[in-house]
């Protein structure tokens, strides 16, 4: 497969740009490490104190030594040591990745079991009653922001029947799997609404521009049954948006769902990366970017091929 | 004007562009200063009144007057939603294109500079720019439009490429057609259908996503309100003064649904291949 | 063990929720939640209100203060300053021992206040303590502070935990900030960053035996998420800090709000090395028309107190004696017309998001009071570090901030307005009476004369105005029915868990 061998050569790249940009960004913001664990209280210290301090946390250097450091570091598998966590970055991001993973997943499934049935439908009803039905309910859920979703869940629940799913202490998967899912059924539900409202919109869209093609026409004319012309015509050339979107929102669900983890109070890598950023743990931050970004390319490239999966005429091409 | 009286003939056209209408007007008003109220003046003996007929929908933690915020965020909420999907599809689809036409290493470089790009944690990048240029507008359409851009380029690539395969651009090379001719004329118009959704999308996404970059003063600076302020200051209140909440919140859905509904009739209306059915 | 559910017990959704709940209850294990989690374990070198509270449970200083703001034995069950004030003694008490069973002694002691003096361990409270020139240990109970000068307000400043005792051990091999061995009520058994903290009682705690054996502390970002977890039943005590959130509990069956007034104060601060804030009627007429009880009311629902420049109530003067406290727009106006601004001036403001949770609306209210003297306030919302980088460098007009108060008016306020003050590019004030009548307290030991210093210092910086002091905050604590025995303190010190009690 030269384009997946194409793909992977690139990943080096990718990531090199990804951690340059990070590198500079994250440093051009005001404040730093000293700040952020001192606040106003910084301005106390004497010119041999902030020198210990900037030694303590890497900051001494100039920008160009510490990312050569950084990148040796980094090729000998060392993503450095979080200033926050007192602990080697990896270890950190390995500990919070799978409550992300498992939320994306869920999310993603309750997208998909929603979303494409109703987008669907929704093609098939074109202007009628349904579609406008499942257009509305799309627009709802996808006009809601999360934050709202969630805290209305959270405030009927707890108000109203004095029961929430725990915050704060997590129980994973592997561990206690009637308390997980209960602790990740919401989360994932408001996760889940939003993109399923998009699906069923870009699935709804996709649906009726492949229905109006020449060759589902000439199956229907030919006699086949709309059933079949729909699910086995028509849908599989629909789905190239479906999984174009559906690819994005799960890299991006892949990087951590910041609100809704704050919401929620679920310890995943969104919060994990917000809180870095504030705390400026830069080391952290480069780390968790880099991670995220090789997931997302990952995502991406199993979006590619699934593109030459689906439609036959790009494969003949390629 | 063929283009227009097409809209008002499709149903959900109709519904879409009175409600887009509506808000431009209801906006148009705040802009003139023609609201019950001065949005800014805090009504100090008032503070936290529910909507009543003095103050249609209440008032906020200051006293002010909801009714005429709302029609000053409509405004201030639809320039950086356009604007910054403007921005964001512009370039997007621009580089899409050329992604998908010229293939090869440019499609290679373009899609993996999108790739950082969308890796990039979005916060960071708000911050970024806000260090750079300090927070206020632009820096919310930035910030939102350089989010979105990726998935326009993404969104447009996708179509494209399978498209570019096809006979009929074939054909037209063989015509002698020029790329650019090529490119405007056929890739473009067939992949109006899906760029049009994901439009409307990128709006609604631009709404919410103004309320949370206000979370983090990224974006629209007190006291001017916007929509997604005025949601994200609500949630506090939630329980304390739920109008504050449900006015700015059916004002965001109402909105969308707009958004949607023109969309969806722009893209039946523009798409050569549906043209003429609805 | 079954909860009971409104009929929807059957539900397997409600079934799924409840399950958490059912895990095997620890009848002394206090649950609690905070929004803000502590940013490191290095007693001497963390100052954010966030890591101090969790590390007073865990250290000890040689004193601490009571509910009263006065210096009550920690480690220390008694000290004295020797006649001319040049030497201050503290005799440890011998129960004292970290929680590794070893006893904390003089060397312990030493070797701390050495380390924190260090300039190479980079303790910004060092600056509190420069003036320790040396440290006796004539023997293993007994510790002699030899001063270069006379410092009373040194006393109250050892009485926090950045000023704690660490195991000279723990000095020596460099695992102050990892290990975290103290000899407070409680020692910390685990430390996810950001999500959650186990403490487990101390057994070795001088003090005896603790209310609880555990607390287990859960991260909860969002405060409307821990009203939530308290309404569920899911802890039993919690932290807020909005007002917004916390004036909902008392509305709250089985829900207690516990107000502290705090020695924290809210301020505007103005810049007086910027134009037109250099000129002194122009920052008076800030003062006059700024209605401290209405920023107050409007943008803490009138959760605080108006301040002066003092917050401690030993010290504080009564604010309506204070220059201007009573708004006064024509004064303003006349003061406006006076310095040379008749249409007053455009100036911006900075804040930071959500830091305190209030300011952002102290800034809009206070934004339309000075319109109405023509001074146009653009507001900068900031990240709270992006400000701070701001704040440091005294790149503002005019910031909206929560300042930490302390025991001592002096520890408070030399910093910013004494000549040798560390933030005077902060402050950008002083002047010869401030510098004066602080230094003069510092080395005064009549309490009586000390407060008539204070309340001079008081009066005549509320009248220069270099900042508009507006109103203390609560600290607030919420607690379920079950918790029993929580005192809190003016600096919102949690030190008082050690006593709770679940019945």
């Amino acid at each position: 497969m030269n384009t997946l061998t194409r793909r992977l050569a690139a990943f080096p790249l990718v990531l090199l740009g990804v951690s340059s940009l990070v590198f500079m960004a994250i440093r051009l913001v005001p404040g730093d490490a000293i700040t952020a664990m001192l606040g106003t209280e910084a301005g106390l210290l004497t010119p041999a104190q902030k020198q210990a301090l900037a030694a303590y946390f890497g900051l001494d250097r100039p920008w160009i030594v510490q990312y050569g450091r950084w990148l040796w570091a980094l090729l000998h598998g060392d993503l450095g040591i979080s200033v926050t966590y007192g602990k080697p970055v990896l270890g950190v991001i390995l500990a919070r990745f799978p409550l992300t993973l498992e939320l994306a997943v869920l999310s993603l499934l309750i997208a998909l079991a929603i979303g494409v049935p109703a987008g669907v439908y929704a093609a098939t009803r074109a202007e009628k009653g349904a579609d406008l039905a499942v257009r509305v309910g799309a627009m709802i859920g996808q006009s809601t922001p999360s934050f709202v979703f969630g805290l209305l869940l959270i405030y009927l629940l707890s108000a109203g029947f004095g029961v929430l799913p725990a915050m704060g202490t997590f129980a994973p998967l592997w561990v206690d799997p009637l308390a997980n899912l209960g602790q990740m059924i919401l989360p994932a539900l408001t996760l889940g609404a939003a993109f399923a409202a998009s699906l069923t919109r870009i699935a709804r869209s996709a649906m009726l521009d492949v229905l109006s093609e020449d060759y589902v026409r000439t199956a229907r004319a030919r006699g086949v049954p709309a059933r079949q012309v729909i699910w086995r015509h028509a849908l599989p050339n629909a789905l190239i948006p479906v999984v174009t979107l559906s690819g994005i929102e799960f890299g991006y669900l892949l990087g951590g769902a910041v609100i809704v983890e704050q919401i929620y109070a679920l310890p995943g890598l969104g919060r994990m990366v917000l809180d870095a950023i504030l705390q400026r743990d830069y080391a952290l931050v480069q780390g968790t970017v880099l991670f995220i970004a090789f997931n997302f390319m990952l995502v991406n490239l199993l979006v590619d091929l699934a593109y030459y999966g689906l439609d036959p005429r790009i494969r003949g091409r390629g | 004007m063929a283009f227009l009286r097409a809209i008002f003939r499709h149903p959900s056209g109709r519904i879409g562009a009175a409600i887009v209408l509506a808000y431009l007007a209801l906006a148009g008003l705040g802009a003139l200063g023609l609201t019950p109220h001065d949005p800014l003046v805090q009504h100090r003996l008032d503070r936290l009144h529910p909507p009543s007929a003095t103050y249609w929908l209440g008032t906020d933690l200051f006293g002010r007057d909801i009714t005429s915020r709302l029609m000053q965020g409509i405004g201030q909420s639809f320039r950086v939603a356009f604007l910054s999907v403007a921005v964001a599809a512009g370039i997007g689809t621009v580089l899409g294109l050329a992604a998908a036409w010229f293939g090869r290493i440019w499609d290679g470089a373009l899609m993996r500079a999108m790739d950082i790009l969308l890796a990039f944690p979005a916060i960071l990048l708000a911050m970024l720019i806000v260090a750079v240029m300090g927070p206020g507008t632009q820096t919310s359409v930035l910030a939102i439009a350089f989010v979105y851009m990726p998935i326009f380029t993404r969104v447009v690539r996708g179509p494209a490429l399978s498209l570019k395969t096809r006979n009929f651009v074939d054909a037209a090379r063989s015509f002698g057609s020029s790329t650019v001719y090529i490119l405007t004329r056929h890739l473009l118009l067939n992949i109006v259908a899906p760029l049009t959704v994901q439009v409307t999308l990128a709006l609604a996404w631009a709404l919410l996503t103004e309320a949370g970059l206000s979370f983090l003063g990224l974006g629209t600076q007190p006291p001017a309100p916007s929509l997604g302020v005025m949601l994200s200051d609500s949630r506090n209140l939630m329980e304390t003064a739920p109008w504050l909440m449900i006015a700015p919140g059916l004002t965001i859905m109402g909105g969308i649904l707009g958004f949607n509904l023109l969309g969806d009739a722009l893209r039946d209306i523009l798409d050569p291949k549906t043209r003429g059915r609805a | 063990m079954t909860r009971h559910l409104n009929g929807l017990s059957s539900l397997a959704l409600a079934a799924l929720l409840v399950a958490p709940a059912l895990a095997p209850a620890q009848a002394a294990t206090l649950k609690m939640a905070w929004s803000q989690d502590a940013t490191g374990l290095d007693p001497q070198k963390q100052t954010a209100f966030s890591s101090i509270r969790l590390l007073e449970l865990i250290y000890e200083p040689l004193v601490r203060l009571d509910a009263k703001l006065n210096v009550v034995p920690a480690i220390a069950k008694s000290w004295e300053f020797s006649a001319d004030g040049l030497s201050l003694t503290f005799h440890l008490d011998p129960k004292a021992a970290f929680s590794d069973g070893a006893p904390v002694t003089s060397a312990d002691v030493k070797a701390s206040f050495q380390r924190l003096l260090d300039e190479k361990t980079g303790a910004a409270a060092r600056s509190n303590y420069t003036s320790i020139a040396a440290i006796d240990t004539p023997d293993a109970q007994t510790v002699v502070f030899r001063l270069s000068q006379p410092d009373v307000p040194i006393l109250a400043a050892l009485a926090g935990v950045n000023a704690a005792v660490l195991p000279a051990a723990a000095i020596a091999d460099g695992s102050v900030g990892t290990k975290a061995i103290g000899s407070g009520p409680f020692m910390l058994a685990s430390w996810d960053p950001n999500a959650r903290e186990v403490l487990t009682a101390n057994p070795h705690w001088a003090g005896g035996k603790t209310g609880v054996d555990e607390i287990d502390i859960s991260v909860l970002p969002d405060e409307t998420g821990i009203l939530a977890a308290l309404r569920a039943g899911q802890i039993d005590l919690a932290l807020l800090n909005d007002p917004l959130v916390a004036t909902l509990v008392p509305k709250e069956q089985g829900l207690t709000l516990v107000r502290t007034p705090s020695i924290s104060y809210n301020v505007l601060q103005l810049n007086p090395a910027r134009k037109p804030m250099t000129e002194l009627k122009v920052r008076q007429a800030i003062s006059c028309a700024i209605d401290r009880k209405a920023v107050l009311d409007t943008a803490a629902l009138g959760e605080g107190q108006v301040t002066g420049p003092i917050t401690v109530p030993a010290y504080a003067t009564d604010p309506a004696k204070l220059f201007c406290y009573t708004p006064d727009l024509a004064k303003a106006k006349a003061l406006m017309k006076d310095a040379g601004y008749p249409d007053g001036f455009s100036a911006t403001v900075i804040a930071a998001t959500g830091e305190p949770a209030t300011a952002e609306a102290e800034a809009q209210v206070m934004q339309a009071e000075l319109k109405q003297i023509g001074i146009k306030l653009d507001i900068k919302m900031m990240e709270l570090n992006v400000y701070v980088d701001a704040w440091l460098k005294g790149d503002f007009d005019m910031a909206v901030a929560l300042n930490g108060g302390r025991p001592d008016p002096y520890t408070m306020y030399n910093r910013y307005f004494t000549k040798t003050g560390n933030l005077l590019k902060v402050s950008n004030y002083t002047d010869d009476t401030l510098d004066s009548l602080l230094n003069e307290a510092r080395v005064t030991t009549d309490p009586a004369k000390r407060k008539d210093l204070f309340a001079q210092f008081d009066t005549h910086l509320a009248e220069v105005s270099p900042w508009i002091w507006l109103f203390t905050p609560y600290t607030y604590v919420a607690e379920r029915a079950n918790v029993q025995g929580f005192v809190p303190t003016p600096t919102g010190s949690l030190y008082g868990l050690s006593a709770v009690t679940l019945k």
